[in-house]
């Protein structure tokens, strides 16, 4: 299990990234964040069956039966600061692409507002993944599961995509198109992870149902926002869905019926099992899909019942 | 294509060209012939290559050499004061937290990270910490208990 042969760059500005990957035509350069997924994924596989793959997936469809080329080269984004740190500027809270796992789960920022978010990173890997991964990795690698990615659905992010020809954002929710897909084009580099700061009257939650506490892929996970009014009636609010999906989902009609009514427990119940029948889980070793059903009903349930909770709590203070 | 990195190890500054896709792990093991950290799995599962990095533990086997290049890397070697045990490994020893022993190294400075960051961690905190770094002997009581004799020392001498 030996590295395949790739040359490496260690460009010190985002300016130079950029320069280096405009003649990434055919995908033969590839970026290296925290390094906890890519240089597990391009070493040379000594048992086929070890290939990627993806039964629940349409053959030749979004996942590779095949293992990729290894890369040529590796464009290494550790050293440049402007990718790193936690920033409140106005209303929004930028998170570097670069910004670790562990960073997330210490800052008092990402704590109090994006609690959804502190929750995924503090459940992420063990604690040596999360000293070196990134979220940005974690972002891009789009893993349906992603303890990062659907929190950052469910509070709404906007990602910012930088190429040599300039910037775009794109909402985190638009960006992953399959297992491991995204919008992201060959030339680009994911700088930041933007979120407004949600109201004062809002709260969020995740939850990873898991086999074990460490290093584990989620059987289900659930993000949930919520925003009240003076009266207590939901304004907005999304629901996230991680590993039900090729990608993640968002129960938009379990949200719907929220909206405009006060949080009853029978209000939460019945939302839940709308985005139960929302989701599209498949049935592998992690969890049946039937299972899997079920455990999104739970715990969406339980889920909103804790940003409920939450919210009171933030009042009552 | 090689290039020369420079880099503390235990203290002691070196300077070496290497390839690029030449771990940090193969780099401490093969380059600089620094046995003492372990390579298990190589994919950042089990923990046995942790060495610290710039004082956080990370795995060795998913970190590159040249990645490395002006940081301060501490291995199990550099642990004991000349002939003295390290408390840790002291404790370690004293509690029977070692069967095989191939865990060690990695259990040892994930364990030394740990008590500098959080002096006093509670039962849950020393197995969080150490959730990273698989040991299939011990069941990892031994190691727990081991970990917290360690704190205790380390209060009284301080």
């Amino acid at each position: 299990m030996s590295l395949p042969k790739f040359d490496l760059l260690q460009p010190k500005t985002l300016q130079e990234a950029c320069d280096v990957l405009k003649d990434n035509r055919n995908g033969s350069i590839r970026i290296l964040a925290g390094g906890t997924d890519i240089l597990v994924d391009i070493r040379r596989k000594i048992i086929p069956e070890h290939l990627p793959r993806c039964k629940g997936c349409e053959p030749g469809s979004l996942t590779a039966q095949t293992a990729p080329p290894p890369p040529k080269l590796l464009v290494a984004l550790s050293r440049i600061p402007e990718l790193k740190g936690i920033r409140i500027v106005d209303d929004e809270i930028r998170i570097g692409a670069m910004t670790v796992i562990a960073e997330l789960c210490q800052s008092e920022i990402v704590k109090t507002h994006l609690t959804a978010l502190y929750e995924g990173a503090v459940s992420l890997g063990s604690p040596l993944v999360r000293n070196r991964g990134a979220i940005g990795g974690n972002i891009c690698n789009a893993r349906p599961a992603a303890d990062t990615l659907i929190p950052a659905v469910a509070l709404n992010a906007t990602l910012k995509l930088q190429s040599a020809q300039g910037a775009r954002d794109i909402p985190v929710s638009e960006f992953v198109t399959g297992p491991g897909k995204t919008k992201i084009q060959s030339d680009e580099i994911l700088t930041e992870i933007i979120f407004k700061i949600p109201n004062n009257r809002s709260a969020s939650a995740f939850y990873k149902l898991a086999n074990r506490k460490a290093l584990e892929i989620s059987i289900v996970n659930i993000a949930v926002i919520l925003t009240l009014d003076n009266e207590g009636a939901v304004t907005e609010g999304r629901i996230a869905m991680g590993a039900v999906g090729p990608t993640p989902i968002i129960a938009l009609e379990a949200m719907k019926s929220l909206i405009g009514k006060k949080p009853s427990d029978d209000l939460l119940s019945k939302a839940a099992r709308i985005a139960a029948s929302e989701a599209k889980p498949i049935s592998d070793h992690r969890g049946a899909m039937i299972y899997r059903r079920e455990m999104v009903e739970v715990l969406v349930h339980r889920m909103l019942n804790e940003t409920v909770n939450r919210i009171d709590l933030i009042k009552g203070c | 294509m090689k290039k020369i990195i420079k880099l503390k190890v235990n203290g002691i500054e070196y300077e070496l060209a290497v390839e690029p896709n030449r771990t940090l792990v193969d780099f401490i093991r093969k380059d600089l012939g620094l046995t003492g950290t372990k390579k298990g799995c190589s994919i950042g599962d089990c923990g046995a290559c942790t060495v610290l990095m710039d004082g956080t533990p990370v795995f060795s086997c998913l970190v590159l050499a040249m990645e490395a290049d002006g940081c301060g890397i501490r291995t199990i070697e550099g642990v004991a004061d000349g002939n003295k045990l390290h408390p840790v490994q002291e404790a370690f020893v004293s509690e029977g937290a070692i069967q095989c022993g191939f865990c060690t190294p990695g259990m040892v400075m994930t364990s030394i990270a740990l008590l500098k960051d959080n002096p006093h961690p509670s039962e849950s905190e020393i197995r969080r910490a150490i959730s990273g770094n698989l040991c299939r002997c011990t069941g990892y009581q031994k190691i727990v208990e081991a970990v917290k004799k360690a704190e205790e020392e380390l209060r009284v001498k301080s």
